[in-house]
């Protein structure tokens, strides 16, 4: 009989062979067949992430040529340096989403290849399928850098039973619009007297995002300006600013909405029914509907004057290929193309499709309460433009430094808008680090 | 502890064997000495080689090559990289971010290195006494220890809840004002603190019980014999004992506070405020976030030469107090 010798060389060299074997098969291509593989990076997650991969799967089933396949990555600023970075790489993945305001710090560091129009126009896609606000967020220097799936404003949720009983809703049953500030707080108060808690939930607390997406709406009601001209000195309204930081304060008062809301907070009181109002982006509708509460949802009253709409675009856009392969480009124009006329259910997770044609469908109409506000796209305001703005950028995050203060403690308003002067005279100054000798622009 | 220092000492080279010599006698030919010791580097070398290519392509290289990318407008998108003297490093100088980030690192060990030590030393002493069940105290001060700074951020992230979490209900119960612990400037350091006093502070109580249980009853028996009381036994016998051990949680404790980044990353979520940014994630964000990888280099390489310094003091102090004693 031979006895199995196990020593240490045998173990070692057997490990060694088994970790080689692995390496190897990890090289192998998951899919099998004939067909290209397109990668496709996008950082939407939860209730939007399934509703994105199903519209994947219905491009990848009629197109057995290619097959699109996607890499999901948490969304905020990891997201966007491992974007830049395998754009830097030349390597980057056939397709990928970001956000249209980050697109313009993007583009003169060369991580982004620009789209051909024409190419586009035989499939379909041009500048009459996309609202004016939407189709000017994508051109960058007169050079299409991005192509929008959609655009996510932020509105007003509402839960029509609480708010009928308030005394709230119109004799369509439709949020009632108050015109000024004053009205706004009545209206909630009323709400707060129903629900015994809160008329309106609004988390903002040390959240810069929060904050900036609320305030830029009623600055820009306002009918006020906010430009970053690079090297130059920001344009701006310092009363306008400081009179929506006083609005802000004056609705985290413990009555109308919570002293110190925190976004999660917020969902939960509103999912729980224990306000009427709520302040969100449209991607919270779905989870909304899904607690089973009686959503409504339209655009944040025009307080200030005129109608304006805090949004950004999730878009498609090529990231930077040293030699990218000219049938996989073919190809990622059709997966952009078939992706935005399938994207109907993309209005199901509560976003405003960027493809009008599928506004205009009869089918859209009948999504309620999402063709409630989808006239919203006539009054998106996207954030200023400037390399170092956008969603999930520092400069939010700044934001929210500089006001917070006043807007938790009610003084300083004038103090906190010439700091954020200051903050981006400051960053206007400095080059654009993804190219800061300017090499690529 | 110094039972196992002198079993140690025990089993050292023979000094009645010389290299090259076995105690079967001695081989036929035997090697000269030099020979020896050369065969004997050669095989040292050949064990250390694994451990050295790692640590010369991990931690030497991009030491010598952070100099000089500190030294250059390098972004990490891959454009810049020229040479720009010191341009950096007076940048960061007088960048006051950089040096508030610094002090909120400095501050945080600060303020979790002494309770750390003196909870666990309490902690240790108090399970030492002989309480009942002793195995259940043991497993709840040290179970925090075991879990991922992820988790344990989001649960404190939910009782520092301004609105709806435990902290604030406790404070209401006791009728004062509810605070926005993660949200208010100059206290949200402190709360990151508190909880991480409360996830690491288990395993420093092991080393203190083991320290503990390292003691020699006699001692305390011989005390007692002389009329001392337990609080005499604790000052002239257990605290003076338990010298070497605080020495080695001091500087361990030092070196993770000074490290710190995963919980205050991840309970500010993205919303670090000027007076909770330690200096790690400065760093992060110039290098990752803001591309500018010149600049984070230039940051890092004058945080590691503070770090030197205060690693250079200790060693002094040390050693003048073992001159001393």
């Amino acid at each position: 009989m031979t006895e199995l010798r196990v020593n240490r060389r045998s173990v070692l060299a057997g490990g060694l062979a088994a970790a080689g074997l692995a390496a190897l098969s990890g090289c192998s291509p998951g899919q099998t067949g004939a067909a290209r593989t397109l990668q496709f990076w996008h950082l939407l997650s939860g209730g939007d992430g399934i509703a994105l991969q199903g519209l994947i799967d219905g491009v990848n089933s009629a197109h057995p040529e290619f097959h699109v396949r996607p890499t999901v990555l948490a969304w905020g600023a990891p997201y966007y340096t491992k974007l830049s970075m395998a754009g830097a790489g030349g390597r980057a993945p056939e397709l990928a989403v970001m956000h249209s305001s980050r697109v313009p710090g993007y583009v003169p560091g060369g991580l982004l290849d620009p789209w051909d129009l024409n190419r586009f126009r035989e499939l379909g896609v041009d500048e009459s399928t996309f609202s004016e606000p939407v189709w000017n967020s994508s051109v960058v220097d007169g050079e299409l850098y991005s192509v929008a799936l959609d655009a996510h404003p932020f509105i007003a949720l509402y839960n029509t039973e609480i708010c009928e009983q308030a005394g709230a809703l119109d004799s369509d049953g439709q949020l009632l619009r108050p015109s000024d500030p004053e009205e706004f707080r009545e209206m909630c108060r009323e709400i707060a007297g129903v629900t015994g808690t809160h008329g309106l939930s609004y988390g903002f607390i040390g959240d810069g995002q929060q904050m900036w997406r609320l305030f830029y709406t009623l600055y820009c009601q306002h009918g006020a300006q906010m430009t970053f001209p690079p090297g130059g000195q920001v344009e701006m309204d310092p009363e306008a600013f400081a009179a929506v930081l006083e609005f802000m304060h004056s609705l985290a008062d413990g009555e109308i909405a919570a002293q110190r809301g925190t976004i999660d907070v917020a969902i939960a009181e509103f999912a729980a029914q224990r306000s009427g109002i709520h302040f969100t982006g449209v991607w919270e509708l779905p989870a909304m509907q899904d607690a089973g509460v009686p959503v409504g949802a339209t655009m944040i009253p025009p307080l200030f004057g005129g109608d304006a709409v805090y949004a950004d675009s999730h878009s498609f856009v090529l990231p930077h290929q040293s030699e990218p392969d000219e049938q996989a480009r073919n190809d990622t124009y059709t997966v952009v193309a078939d992706l935005l006329k399938s994207s109907l259910t993309w209005a199901a997770a509560g976003h405003i499709p960027a493809y009008l044609p599928i506004v205009e469908d009869p089918a859209y109409a009948e999504l309620t309460p999402q063709a409630e506000y989808a006239e919203a796209a006539d009054y998106l305001v996207y954030d200023p433009v400037a390399w170092f703005t956008g969603s999930g950028s520092n400069f939010v995050q700044q934001f929210g430094q500089i006001v917070g203060g006043a807007v938790v403690s009610g003084s300083g308003y004038a103090e906190a808008a010439e700091g954020f002067r200051s903050y981006v005279n400051t960053m206007l100054a400095q080059p654009n680090p993804a190219d800061p000798q300017g090499e690529r622009s | 502890m110094t039972d196992v220092m002198a079993d140690r000492s025990a089993v050292g080279p023979d000094p009645e064997v010389t290299p090259g010599e076995t105690r079967s006698g001695p081989r036929p030919a035997p090697p000269t000495q030099r020979q020896a010791r050369r065969r004997g580097q050669l095989a040292a070398w050949a064990f250390l080689a694994p451990f050295m290519v790692a640590f010369v392509l991990f931690v030497i290289w991009p030491l010598i090559h952070g100099i000089y990318l500190s030294l250059t407008d390098q972004s990490l998108t891959g454009t810049g990289g020229s040479f720009i003297g010191l341009q950096n490093y007076s940048e960061a100088l007088s960048d006051a971010v950089m040096w508030r980030s610094i002090g909120n690192t400095v501050w945080f060990t600060v303020i979790t290195t002494v309770p750390l030590v003196l909870f666990a030393l309490i902690m240790a002493l108090l399970v030492n006494t002989g309480l009942p069940g002793q195995w259940l105290w043991r497993l709840s001060f040290f179970m925090p220890f075991l879990l991922a700074s992820t988790v344990i951020s989001q649960i404190w992230v939910w009782i520092f809840n301004p609105e709806i979490g435990a902290a604030n209900e406790i404070l209401s119960a006791v009728g004062l004002e509810p605070i926005a612990w993660l949200q208010t400037a100059n206290v949200d350091l402190i709360s990151i603190a508190i909880a991480t006093i409360w996830w690491t502070v288990g395993f420093n109580f092991l080393l203190y019980l083991a320290a503990l249980q390292n003691i020699p009853t006699l001692q305390y028996e011989a005390a007692a014999v002389d009329g001392a009381g337990p609080w005499r036994q604790l000052f002239s016998i257990t605290l003076p004992q338990l010298g070497p051990v605080t020495g080695v949680i001091l500087i361990l404790q030092m070196l993770a506070s000074l490290k710190l980044f995963d919980q205050a990353y991840q309970m500010m979520d993205g919303n670090s405020s000027e007076s909770s940014r330690p200096i790690v994630q400065y760093i992060f964000e110039a290098g990752f976030v803001g591309y500018r990888f010149g600049y984070a280099s230039a940051i890092s390489y004058i945080f590691f030469v503070l770090i030197l310094l205060v690693g250079i003091t200790q060693m002094i102090v040390l050693r003048r107090r073992k001159e001393d004693s």
